[in-house]
């Protein structure tokens, strides 16, 4: 039906994935982090679904999969935004790197 | 066991601890004097001491020693009389028995075996201790034990020692009143401010004097050589002490240490010889030590032995024959046949025959046996100050004169010549010839100096040299009853004259030089006498003591060396000596006593003694005349003390001297006469000789004395005896010490000093190993991780997003081990 | 180019491109609307590869619900427009080469990978399949809904092939949810700002 590969989908998993770890690093905005995580969700599904597709034996897993992830990231926008209304609201601000308690 | 009748011999024992118990009290009541002593105030302690006499030295050391020393007398009295009741007087070989001594018993001597039961009566011992194996027949257990062993010799003896002690106790009495003073002057001693000033040392004195008799009379009824040797050195020691008493001197203080060590020279000897007989013959006891060496007269059968066997000592040698020992007896074997408990006449029957076995018997090397009792000798040597170690004898008159009249008549010399008496069986001729030859060395050398001496003790010092190597020379001949007859009779007379000195010096105001005195005999009359009674009995008087017991030896040594014509010189010796020994006596006396007073000071604060020290005097005197009486009197061998002393003569002495003994009693014999015209002459020549120079003054001394300048010079130096051993001994001893001292100052301290710096140098440069290296590891390393850490911390930034990267570089790192290991695997596959 | 390759180039790229944008961008605003086309581009995919029923939840879930949450965050902790919220060149630069390097060990893996299923493609027509149904019958449990398979997940003969529904995880996820959106609200709820006045 196609002439699109396994690894083109894959490929673009990759990029999304790729994409929000720098965005994670490179983000000093609670909220750039949280849209990193996002992502790198999204990257992994589109991985989950190509597999579903590609392989019949995963035809309900990779699909089913993908629905917890999605709703996984759902629960995890909502706490990581309660955490970062949370941060906001002890450091009057959103920059990550005024949380330097962790530093050495 | 301790009852008194059955064990009469406890009498003896108990009067030899009674002095041990007055020197504990005496030393007692000293400590406790001392511990009492207040130091100001008074109150229980002071009482005490206040009871004790105080500052004030007492006189109860006097009557607790002389208490003590006199019960022990009449103890001994009683013993003796008692012993003589029981045994009687006679020899108790009955084969032998000749004379009128019907009251015999027992044999009293040296049997063997069986009779030995029946000797319990006067002989005990306990076991002080065990050596070796206790149950086994192989090898038992060897003892040493602490006993008694009372015959004849022992009980005379210890009645003569007791008596004369107790003399000379009473004599110190008065003699050392001067120590009774809270502060004593010796004007010999010279400090910064005067003389030396110090407390009375009287209760002192007779401490020392009551153990010195203790430590003698324990060795007199000592049964074995061992409890011999302890109070051998016990005699040594309180020498030591006495002559040293007025330490404060030097010349006192060397003369102690000089006849200390003199004495040591001797024990090493002595030493030896215990040795060589604890192992070979292994026992200490007398009469087994005699049992082993000498042959006995029947066998534990009750059968006679060989004829001519009889307490001889068998010579032979051991071969090996078929893997067993066999001794074949000969006359100049290099083995000595040692005699078990039980003997067998069969083996034995024609001397040892030849093959006969030994496994039961012992043999030792002759020439061991020699030298062990020429061990012994030497330490009887040194005790007895015969040639060589005379020497320290004359120095020992820096004691109290008490002492030195302890020491030369009833103690400390007589204890070597007792010795030599109670070991005789043990004495190989050879041995014996030795002591003979040192005796008559000695006797020969003693007078000569004696001649030219100007103090009256050193005269009287060198005289008792001279009358002990006579009586050595006694023994060495054979003349077992001779030489220690002499020791009795010269014990009373040489007590005598030295007190009687002591009694001259006390009264001169302690001037010794013979020169400074003279007419005395007016002022001190009693004293003078009482020394001519004992000049005329060293001097051989006839009826005197002395001319008993004299005559004996040369009367011995005359028969000696007419059947060894070789050994001549031991009849000229003597014979000679009696007449220089009547000499140097006269000239004594005719010095001090008779002619114009020399030194007007000397004589007139002279002064005739106390009662105290006079009755002593008379009581000696008259045992200087009559100890030696028999009836009649003027039989010179019917001497009951004689006849005492040879009921305990060993039959070692007619076994080894058969010749001489046989030409002494023949009948009608002509040595005995002989011997005594001869000795006689001698004296009346030497006493005519000194009556001439020194009373009639035909010759001047000094004229004689320019005369024979060397030969003068040679005595008045003491054959140069001192000299030789400084030279020989002391000057060595001290080039060898200088050395060793540059050595260790040279060579022991360089290597040491050396030592101690490379091991500072060593220190430091561990020091620095320890500072720079090890601590400089530890430091770089503690740096070298703060710098990581310091470094590393920067990498916690605390920043979430830095994390991140971490986590991704890890990923990535996880990634690339993966692969490359999974290829790797792949690869492997 | 068949008309499947057309889209999937397009709808790659919509995705691909939204999302470098997301990280290059520094106003937050305009990273939260990248983020939708990210997502939207994502949905696009999944249409493709014959998931409706995901693509819908992710239109739903993701762009309706997710996005709208962050930019309530955005706006609720909107500070003022002078705020430099910047990292610096270095710290951009070593991400860079990190993200460069991560995406290269990923796509060697992707590409040096031997996939079980290359060259077999399915016959699934996401027009005339939809999976919705499915996926219901398998979140309630039904065996039927799912593909016989061995519990690895990898087609043998030889073991075993069972059927399993999916009722147990889905009644976790929804009680993870519930747990979640109450722990949110309890975060979330107004407090006084530290430092503020009351």
């Amino acid at each position: 039906m196609n002439d699109i590969s396994l690894q083109a989908f894959l490929l673009l998993g990759a990029l999304l994935f790729v994409c929000g770890a720098v965005c994670m690093a490179t983000k000093r905005n609670a909220i750039g982090i949280l849209m990193g995580v996002e992502l790198v969700l999204n990257g992994a599904n589109v991985n989950f679904v190509a597999f579903s597709y590609y392989n019949p034996t995963f035809r309900v897993e990779g699909q089913i999969f993908a629905l917890f992830v999605i709703v996984m990231a759902a629960a995890e926008a909502a706490i990581g935004l309660a955490i970062v209304l949370n941060f906001y609201n002890n450091h009057t601000s959103v920059d990550v790197d005024t949380a330097e308690e962790l530093k050495g | 066991m301790w009852n008194i009748h059955e064990h009469p011999g406890l009498l003896y024992v108990i009067a030899t601890l009674l002095p041990l118990a007055s020197f504990v009290i005496l030393l007692l009541i000293g400590a406790l004097r001392n511990a009492a002593r207040p130091y100001g105030g008074n109150g229980f302690g002071a009482t005490l001491y206040w009871l004790f006499g105080g500052d004030q030295p007492v006189r109860i050391g006097a009557y607790v020693a002389t208490g003590a020393i006199a019960l022990s007398f009449i103890l001994s009295a009683t013993g003796l009389v008692w012993f003589l009741n029981d045994k009687g007087v006679g020899h108790h070989h009955d084969e032998v028995q000749t004379s009128g001594t019907e009251t015999e018993t027992k044999p009293a001597g040296h049997q063997h075996g069986h009779s030995h039961e029946a000797d319990h009566k006067w002989a005990d011992h306990v076991t002080w201790a065990r050596v070796g194996m206790l149950e086994t027949d192989v090898r038992p257990a060897v003892e040493l034990n602490l006993g008694y062993y009372i015959d004849h010799l022992a009980a005379v003896m210890f009645t003569m020692v007791t008596f004369v002690a107790m003399l000379i106790h009473l004599f110190s009495a008065g003699y050392m009143s001067e120590e009774l003073h809270q502060t004593v002057e010796d004007h010999q001693v010279h400090t910064e401010d005067g003389h030396l000033r110090r407390k009375g040392r009287y209760s002192r004195f007779f401490m020392y004097l009551s153990l010195f008799c203790f430590s003698m009379l324990n060795l007199i009824i000592a049964d074995n050589l061992f409890q011999v040797f302890i109070s051998w050195e016990l005699v040594g020691v309180c020498s030591y002490l006495l002559i040293g008493f007025y330490y404060e001197r030097q010349s006192a203080s060397n003369a102690a240490n000089k006849a200390f060590i003199t004495n040591r020279v001797g024990d090493a000897g002595f030493i030896l010889g215990l040795m060589l007989v604890w192992s070979f013959i292994g026992t200490f006891n007398f009469q087994e030590m005699f049992q082993r060496v000498r042959a006995p007269h029947m066998d534990s059968h009750g059968t006679a032995m060989p004829e001519g066997t009889a307490d001889r000592i068998i010579r032979g040698d051991v071969h090996d024959e078929k893997g067993r020992q066999v001794f074949h007896p000969s006359s100049d074997g290099s083995q000595v046949l040692l005699f078990p408990d039980h003997v067998h006449a069969e083996e034995l029957k024609e001397g040892p025959e030849p093959g006969t076995t030994i496994d039961d018997w012992g043999v030792m090397p002759y020439i061991l046996l020699t030298i062990a009792g020429l061990g012994i000798f030497t330490g009887c040597v040194g005790k007895s100050a015969q040639f060589p170690l005379q020497v320290w004898l004359p120095d020992a008159m820096e004691g109290p004169t008490p002492v030195s009249a302890l020491i030369h008549a009833a103690t400390m010399v007589a204890a070597g010549v007792y010795l030599v008496g109670r070991v005789f069986p043990l004495f190989t001729p050879e041995a014996l010839l030795v002591i003979a030859y040192v005796g008559a060395i000695t006797l020969f050398v003693a007078a000569t100096i004696a001649i030219v001496m100007n103090d009256i003790k050193k005269v009287l010092a060198y005289s008792t040299v001279s009358q002990l190597g006579y009586m050595m020379l006694g023994l060495g001949v054979g003349g077992w009853v001779a030489g220690l007859f002499h020791l009795f009779t010269h014990a009373f007379f040489k007590a005598l004259l030295f007190l009687g000195s002591g009694s001259v010096i006390y009264g001169c105001h302690h001037e010794q030089d013979m020169r400074k005195m003279g007419g005395l005999l007016k002022k001190m009359p009693i004293t003078g006498y009482t020394m001519l009674v004992g000049v005329l009995a060293i001097a051989g008087t006839p009826l005197f003591s002395g001319w008993y017991s004299k005559d004996a030896i040369i009367a011995q040594a005359l028969g000696f060396a007419s059947v060894n014509r070789q050994h001549l010189l031991l009849l000229i010796l003597p014979l000679a000596t009696a007449g220089i020994t009547c000499f140097y006596m006269f000239r004594m006396w005719f010095l001090t006593f008779l002619g114009k007073p020399k030194d007007d000071h000397v004589h007139e604060h002279a002064h005739e003694s106390p009662w105290l020290m006079t009755i002593p005097l008379i009581l000696l005197a008259a045992f200087s005349f009559f100890v030696a009486w028999g009836a009649p009197p003027w039989d010179a061998e019917a001497s009951f003390l004689g006849k005492l002393l040879h009921s305990s003569q060993p039959g070692a002495v007619s076994a080894d001297f058969k010749s001489v003994e046989e030409l002494l009693e023949e009948a009608g014999g002509w040595v005995h006469p002989t011997a005594g015209l001869l000795a006689l002459l001698a004296a009346i020549m030497g006493a005519l000789i000194a009556a001439l120079v020194y009373y009639y003054r035909l010759f001047d001394p000094a004229e004689t004395k320019e005369q024979f300048a060397s030969l003068y010079r040679l005595f008045d130096r003491k054959w140069y005896f001192d000299e030789v051993y400084s030279a020989a001994l002391v000057r060595p001893a001290l080039v060898v010490s200088h050395w060793a001292r540059n050595f260790d100052a040279r060579v022991i301290d360089w290597i040491i000093d050396n030592t101690a710096r490379t091991v500072v140098w060593i220190s430091k440069l561990d020091g620095k190993i320890d500072n720079g290296i090890v601590d400089g590891l530890v430091n770089v390393t503690a740096n070298a991780f703060y710098f990581i850490g310091t470094r590393l911390r920067r990498i916690q930034t605390g920043y979430i997003r830095n994390y991140v990267l971490f986590l991704v570089l890890a990923a990535i790192g996880i990634f690339a081990l993966l692969s490359y290991f999974w290829g790797w695997a792949s690869a492997q596959n | 180019m068949s008309f499947f390759t057309a889209l999937f180039y397009i709808a790659a790229a919509l995705t691909g491109l939204s999302a470098i944008m997301v990280v290059v961008t520094q106003n937050i605003v305009r990273a939260a609307a990248w983020l939708l086309f990210t997502l939207a581009g994502t949905a696009g995919v999944y249409f493709l590869l014959a998931a409706d029923f995901i693509g819908a939840a992710q239109l739903i879930v993701y762009v309706g619900g997710t996005l709208v949450l962050v930019v309530f965050g955005v706006m609720l902790t909107a500070q003022g427009p002078f705020v430099n919220l910047r990292t610096s060149i270095g710290e951009w630069a070593f991400s860079l080469i990190v993200g460069c390097g991560l995406y290269a060990t990923l796509a060697i893996s992707v590409l040096t990978t031997t996939w079980p299923s290359l060259g077999n493609e399915p016959e699934v027509n996401p027009a005339t399949s939809p999976t919705t149904a499915q996926l219901g019958q398998a979140l309630l449990g039904v065996p039927q809904a799912t593909p016989e398979a061995n519990m690895t997940g990898i087609a043998s003969a030889d073991h075993e092939r069972r059927r399993m529904g999916y009722l147990l995880p889905f009644e976790i996820v929804s009680v993870h949810l519930l747990v979640v959106l109450i722990g949110a609200a309890y975060l979330a709820r107004a407090k006084r700002r530290r430092g503020a006045p009351a």
